[in-house]
């Protein structure tokens, strides 16, 4: 061999495997990191790209289409106290049983809710709106405010947030509900922006 | 009323009585989680609104005297400048306001007080499961890690303010849905809490009487130009003579 000739030295085969498995672990969590980063900023911009969260299945399949599009019942039917307080709450079975306990005999999630109601327990429906603990969101509000804006009735005024909920088949999220989502619109009806308004 | 609000306080020494019923009636109305003796032995309970004793004179003739200490909600507040990331500002109703949300723990704020009435969370809080139904749902739960302080009870104020815009009528002045909790709890009335921007709010007039020369009325540690919204009056005593302010 000629002084400075430089020979490189043939790799074994464990040494081969070895980095075969740690280029293929590296490659495996470059793929998760960028599959988060998507994740995370895709979901924190609202509309989640990948794993998107599909409109959650409900204990009752209960149809809005039918009983406010067919039968045209109110939101604030049901939901009483929306226009009243913070909360717009979600009827107890007692209501649904001053119709049901005589129509819809042949559906089996109205026997589901009978039994329910007989045995004194509640629907335990998955939320499908929420917002973090810290806001405080105030239905009766913003309520009052849009349907004197817009000179209507309160229930015209439920889609502005939640969509046309009657015609879903699953109630689904519509709005990111963001708090630039709350700004952008406070900001568009001089309601104010202090931070106080909605964080206590 | 007013255009924009100045709430602010009157504490009467002369009528407390240091019976803690503000005490616990903020820590009922605040979600402030119990807290141990071990956290009073590591000076890390919290106490949005806390009686200071003092004792006074030799024996027989001892007298115990009693400060309720709550966030000042300082005109000139020492917590708001030193904040790295706004989490305590000023509004526009005289408020010193902590938003929990934006807060991460610098603790910056508890050591620029002089009043020391912010709190730090060290622990996340904890309730037994017999006290978790008594939760207040209009206010925040605080996570380990945040500061903390009284807020004049916001959420009293929130939902007073929008209720009077509900039915068309103006905040009346001493409404209890108004006071915050530890004003309706005193027995005997000695915080008034007010609008100090409405002439005639029972705050004001007393502002009016007693911040003038000869009258009662002191801030905690005014000489620091923190420009308090809390007002005390001192203790009337014909025996012992008080000294002005602190």
């Amino acid at each position: 061999m000629i002084p400075g000739d430089f020979q490189p030295k043939k790799p074994t085969g464990t040494q081969l495997a070895k980095l075969g498995v740690l280029g293929a672990v590296l490659l495996g969590v470059f793929i998760v990191v960028v599959l988060l980063l998507t994740f995370v900023i895709s979901s924190w911009l609202g509309q989640p790209v990948i794993f998107a969260r599909e409109a959650p299945d409900q204990p009752i399949a209960f149809p809005h289409e039918t009983h406010v599009k067919e039968l045209g019942m109110d939101c604030t039917f049901c939901h009483r106290t929306v226009e009243k307080e913070a909360a717009a709450s979600v009827p107890a079975t007692g209501l649904c049983m001053t119709c049901h306990s005589a129509v819809g005999d042949e559906l089996e999630s109205i026997s589901k809710m009978r039994s329910l109601y007989e045995d004194g327990r509640s629907i335990h429906w998955v939320r499908v709106h929420r917002v973090p603990d810290h806001v405080h969101f105030v239905h009766e509000a913003h309520i009052r405010y849009f349907s004197e804006k817009e000179g209507t009735e309160a229930k015209e005024v439920c889609a502005t947030c939640h969509g046309d909920v009657a015609s879903m088949d699953k109630v689904e999220q519509v709005r990111p509900l963001k708090m630039g989502d709350c700004v952008s619109c406070h900001k568009q009806n001089n309601a104010p922006t202090d931070c106080a308004t909605c964080h206590y | 009323m007013a255009d924009s609000n100045k709430w602010g306080m009157v504490v009467d020494i002369d009528r407390c009585t240091g019976c803690q019923g503000c005490v616990v009636a903020c820590q009922a109305e605040n979600n402030i989680p119990i807290n141990l003796e071990e956290h009073f032995n590591q000076r890390r309970a919290i106490q949005w609104i806390r009686i200071e004793r003092y004792w006074e004179g030799e024996y027989p003739n001892v007298k115990a005297r009693f400060i309720p200490i709550m966030c000042q909600h300082c005109g000139n507040a020492p917590c708001e400048p030193v904040c790295p990331v706004y989490a305590t500002y000023h509004n526009d109703e005289g408020m010193n306001v902590q938003v929990y949300n934006r807060c991460i723990g610098t603790r910056f704020c508890a050591n620029g007080c002089p009043y020391h009435i912010r709190f730090f969370n060290f622990w996340e809080p904890e309730w037994p499961e017999s006290l978790k139904n008594q939760l207040n749902p209009d206010v925040t739960v605080r996570s380990r890690g945040i500061m903390e302080k009284c807020s004049f009870c916001v959420q009293r104020i929130q939902r007073s303010t929008r209720e009077a815009e509900r039915d068309g009528v103006d905040l009346e002045d001493g409404d209890r849905g108004l006071n915050p909790a530890c004003v309706n709890a005193c027995a005997t009335n000695s915080i008034i809490f007010g609008n100090f921007n409405d002439p005639n709010s029972e705050v004001s007039i007393i502002k009016e009487k007693e911040m003038k020369e000869g009258g009662r009325g002191y801030g905690l540690l005014e000489n620091l130009g923190t420009d308090p919204n809390v007002i005390y009056l001192k203790k009337v005593d014909e025996s012992v003579e008080v000294g002005h302010g602190h």
